[in-house]
C-alpha cells in the first residue's frame, strides 16, 4: 500500500516537473522564436509575426524601426567608405573590394533573416528545444545516416520523434548552406558587374565624386546580380529546400508539443484547428440553406405571382362579360319606363361613369385580396 | 596596368557629405518618431453589405454618377483595399467618382484563426457572389460592372467565368494569367514550396511573412535604399506623410487564410491552372474561353511582383471578341498612386466602360 502511495506521489512529483519544464521549455522556446523573427523581420519580432490588432495601429512606430534598421547599416558603410576614399590609393579596383566586399558591404540588411546569420539563428533555437525536451526523459538525439537503426520498445515513439527532429535541424543546416552559398555568389556578380560599370565612368567628368552615387551604383549591381540568381533554377531549387527543411523542423516540434499537451490534458493545435474545421463546415451549410431556401422562397412567390396573374385575366374576362350583360339588359328596362329624353340622358351617365373594363378590374382586384385561400388552392392544384 | 581611376573624391566634400547626412538623420529621427499615423483619403462612404469580416462599400462623388451601372471593385487578399483610396490627391476610386462612374469595394477584412479553413470557393463562389448580389439587389439591376485587381482580378476572372450572367463588363488590373512567365520571382519560388506542409503547419498565412516575401524580391532597394532616400525628406512635412501613408499601407497586410492561400499556390503558380485550362474551383471546371464579355486590361510595365507578360496572356485566353490591352508606364503600385496613373488610368477606364454602358 506505501508502495503504491510513494509510486503515487514520485508520479505526481514528476508530473509538477514535467510541467515545470515545460512552462521553462515554452518560454525559453518563445524568447528565442520572438528574437529570430525581430532579426528575420527587423520588427515587432514574433508580435508583429503573429498579427495582433495593435500592430494595426503602429505603423510610425514600424517605419521608425524598419528605416533604423536599414539605416544603421548604410550609417556604419557611408563611415567607413568615407575613411577608406580619403586615403589614396593606387588600385581602385582593390579599394571597391574594401568598400564592397565581404563585412563592409552596404546591404546586409537587406538580406537580414536570409543570411547565414539568420539561418544560425534558427538552427540554434530548434536545437534549444531539442535539447530541453531531451532532459524531459527522452534520449539523445544526434543526426543520423539513412537506414540507421532507431530505438524500439517503451519510449520508441518518443525517441523517433526527437532522432526525426534532430535530422530535420541537420537537413535544414545543409539545405541553409546551400542558399547561403548562392547569396555570396550573388554578392560576388555584384562586385564584377560594378566593377565592369565603373571602368566605363574613368573618362574626367564621368567620374563619382560623391559617396551616394556611389551606393545608389552599388544597388543597381546588387539587385541585378540577385535578380539573375533568384531566377535561377537552382536558386528555385534551394530556396524551396531551405523553406521546406525549415517548416519540417516547425511541423515535428508541433508534433512534439502535442504529445506533450495530450499527456497533460490541454487542448492541442489540431484539437483547434479541427474545431475551426467544422466550424466552417457548418458556416458553409448555413449559408447554403439560407441561400437555396430564399431561391425556393422565390420560387414560390414567383408561381404565386404567376397564379394571381392568371386569375385576374380570368376574373376581367368574366367580369367584363357579365358588366355588359347587365348594363345592356338595365339600359333596356329603362328605355322601356322612361320618357325618351331621361333615356338618352341615362345610356349616356352609365357609359362614361363606369366602363366595362374598369368595373371588371376592380372587381377582380377586390377578389384578389378577399380570397388568398383559394389561390391557394389553385396553386396545390397546379 | 591599373586603369584609370573612377572615383575623383575630396576627402573634404566626402566628409561634409557624410556629417550633412548624420545631421539630417539626427534631426529628422525626432520628427519621424513624432509623426502620426496619416489617414488614408477615406472618401465618404457608406457601407451596404457585410458578413463574416467582410465589408462592400458604396462611395459617394461630389455629383451624381452619371454611369448606369455600378463598378464593383474586388481588391487582392494580400494586401488592405485602401491603395486604392490612398490619399486625397491620390485615391483611383475619388477619381472614378470624378469621372462619373457608381464605385463599390470590397473590404476583404482581416482573416484570423476562424478563417484558416476559408477555400477559394468560399471567396469566389461565396463572398463574392453575394457582394455582387448585394449591388444587382441594391440598383436593380440584372448585371454589374467588375473590376479586379491583382489576386482579385484572378478572383473576378475565375468568377465571370462561372456566373457570366451577373456581370457587364470587366476590368483587370496588374493581374496575372500565366503564373509561369520566365521572370514571375514569385512563381520561381512558390514552385517547389511543399504548400501542404507549410499551411498543415503554420495555419493562416502571417502577414509579416508575406511581407518579407515581397521585401525579399527587391532586398536592397526596400529595404535599404528606400529609407536612405527617406532622410533627404524628412524635413518635409508633406512628403513625409506620404512617405508614412505608403509605409503604413505596406506593413498594415492582413494575413492569409491558410486553405485559400494552399489552393491559390497550388492552382495558380504551380499548375497554372488559368493557361493550362485545368483550374476547378469548388468543383467547377473554371475555363477562360466562357468569358464572352468585353474586358479591358491594364498592365504595369514595371511590374516586378506581377511582370507584363504574366498579364498580356490574358488575350490568348479570353473566348471575348472586345478584349483591350493597356500597358501603364510604371510599376505594381504606382499604377494607382503615381500622379501619372491619375491623369491616364480613371480616364481610360471610364471612356471604356461609358463605350460599353
Amino acid at each position: 500500500m506505501n508502495k503504491q502511495a510513494d509510486d503515487f506521489f514520485k508520479a505526481d512529483a514528476m508530473k509538477a516537473d514535467l510541467i515545470k519544464d515545460y512552462q521553462e521549455l515554452a518560454r525559453q522556446s518563445w524568447e528565442t522564436f520572438a528574437a529570430q523573427m525581430q532579426k528575420q523581420f527587423g520588427t515587432a519580432g514574433a508580435e508583429g509575426f503573429s498579427r495582433s490588432s495593435s500592430a494595426k495601429n503602429s505603423s510610425a512606430n514600424v517605419t521608425v524601426d524598419h528605416a533604423l534598421a536599414g539605416l544603421k547599416s548604410y550609417a556604419d558603410w557611408l563611415q567607413g567608405a568615407a575613411a577608406s576614399v580619403s586615403t589614396p590609393q593606387s588600385d581602385w579596383r582593390q579599394q571597391m573590394q574594401q568598400l564592397f566586399g565581404g563585412a563592409s558591404q552596404p546591404f546586409s540588411h537587406g538580406f537580414g533573416g536570409t543570411d547565414s546569420s539568420g539561418a544560425k539563428a534558427f538552427v540554434e533555437q530548434w536545437q534549444a528545444w531539442l535539447n530541453s525536451n531531451q532532459k524531459t526523459g527522452a534520449s539523445g538525439a544526434q543526426p543520423q545516416e539513412q537506414g540507421s537503426t532507431t530505438g524500439f520498445g517503451f519510449g520508441h515513439e518518443q525517441h523517433a520523434q526527437h532522432q526525426a527532429l534532430a535530422d530535420a535541424i541537420a537537413q535544414h543546416l545543409e539545405a541553409s548552406q546551400r542558399y547561403q552559398i548562392l547569396m555570396q555568389r550573388s554578392n560576388a556578380q555584384a562586385i564584377e558587374k560594378m566593377q565592369a560599370k565603373l571602368s566605363k565612368l574613368a573618362k574626367p567628368g564621368q567620374q563619382i565624386e560623391s559617396l551616394k552615387v556611389l551606393y545608389d551604383l552599388w544597388v543597381d549591381c546588387a539587385e541585378e546580380a540577385y535578380a539573375e540568381i533568384a531566377l535561377s533554377e537552382e536558386f528555385r531549387e534551394a530556396y524551396g529546400e531551405m523553406v521546406n527543411t525549415q517548416i519540417r523542423v516547425r511541423q515535428l516540434q508541433q508534433e512534439q508539443t502535442e504529445y506533450l499537451c495530450q499527456q497533460l490534458g490541454i487542448p492541442t493545435r489540431s484539437d483547434v484547428s479541427s474545431l475551426g474545421e467544422r466550424l466552417q463546415s457548418l458556416r458553409r451549410e448555413v449559408r447554403n440553406s439560407k441561400t437555396s431556401s430564399a431561391a425556393s422562397h422565390a420560387e414560390e412567390i414567383e408561381a404565386l405571382r404567376r397564379d394571381v396573374a392568371a386569375l385576374k385575366e380570368q376574373l376581367l374576362a368574366s367580369n367584363a362579360s357579365r358588366s355588359v350583360v347587365r348594363k345592356s339588359h338595365a339600359a333596356k328596362a329603362a328605355v322601356a319606363k322612361a320618357p325618351r329624353s331621361a333615356v338618352k340622358k341615362s345610356v349616356t351617365k352609365a357609359s362614361s361613369a363606369k366602363s366595362p373594363k374598369t368595373a371588371a378590374k376592380k372587381t377582380a382586384a377586390s377578389t384578389s385580396r378577399a380570397k388568398p385561400a383559394a389561390l391557394a388552392k389553385t396553386r396545390k392544384r397546379k | 596596368m591599373v586603369p584609370h581611376s573612377p572615383f575623383r573624391m575630396d576627402p573634404a566634400k566626402i566628409m561634409d557629405e557624410v556629417s550633412a547626412f548624420q545631421r539630417k538623420l539626427a534631426s529628422g529621427m525626432g520628427q519621424l518618431r513624432g509623426a502620426r499615423q496619416p489617414e488614408y483619403a477615406n472618401t465618404p462612404r457608406e457601407l451596404v453589405y457585410s458578413e463574416d469580416k467582410l465589408k462592400v462599400w458604396h462611395f459617394k462623388g461630389e455629383k451624381k454618377p452619371t454611369s448606369k451601372t455600378p463598378l464593383l471593385i474586388a481588391y487582392a487578399l494580400v494586401n488592405t483595399v485602401w491603395m486604392t483610396d490612398l490619399q486625397a490627391d491620390r485615391s483611383m476610386v475619388r477619381n472614378l467618382l470624378e469621372q462619373g462612374e457608381d464605385v463599390y469595394l470590397i473590404d476583404w477584412g482581416y482573416p484570423d484563426a476562424v478563417d484558416r479553413w476559408l477555400t477559394l470557393d468560399d471567396y469566389i463562389n461565396g463572398y463574392l457572389d453575394r457582394c455582387v448580389d448585394a449591388v444587382l439587389q441594391r440598383c436593380k439591376l440584372d448585371a454589374i460592372d467588375l473590376l479586379g485587381i491583382c489576386q482579385g482580378g484572378v478572383f473576378s476572372l475565375c468568377y465571370t467565368a462561372l456566373h457570366p450572367h451577373k456581370i457587364r463588363n470587366l476590368i483587370t488590373m496588374v493581374t496575372p494569367v500565366d503564373f509561369q512567365t520566365q521572370d514571375n520571382m514569385l512563381s520561381q519560388w512558390a514552385r517547389l514550396l511543399d504548400v501542404d506542409r507549410f499551411v498543415d503547419t503554420v495555419g493562416n498565412i502571417p502577414a509579416a511573412l508575406m511581407n518579407y516575401v515581397y521585401l525579399s524580391l527587391k532586398p536592397v532597394r526596400l529595404n535599404q535604399q528606400k529609407y536612405v532616400g527617406l532622410v533627404d525628406i524628412l524635413d518635409s512635412p508633406i512628403e513625409l506623410e506620404n512617405f508614412l501613408r505608403m509605409e503604413r499601407w505596406i506593413f498594415d497586410s492582413p494575413d492569409q487564410a491558410g486553405e485559400a492561400f494552399r489552393e491559390f499556390i497550388k492552382k495558380f503558380y504551380q499548375d497554372n491552372g488559368l493557361v493550362n485550362d485545368s483550374l476547378e474551383i469548388g468543383g467547377l471546371r473554371v475555363h477562360l474561353g466562357a468569358i464572352k464579355h468585353p474586358v479591358l486590361n491594364i498592365f504595369a510595365e514595371q511590374d516586378h511582383l506581377v511582370p507584363p507578360d504574366a498579364s498580356r496572356a490574358m488575350g490568348r485566353h479570353l473566348g471575348t471578341k472586345d478584349y483591350t490591352q493597356l500597358a501603364f508606364k510604371g510599376g505594381h503600385i504606382g499604377i494607382y498612386v503615381s500622379g501619372r496613373a491619375q491623369r491616364e488610368v480613371p480616364p481610360a477606364i471610364h471612356q471604356w466602360l461609358r463605350a460599353r454602358d
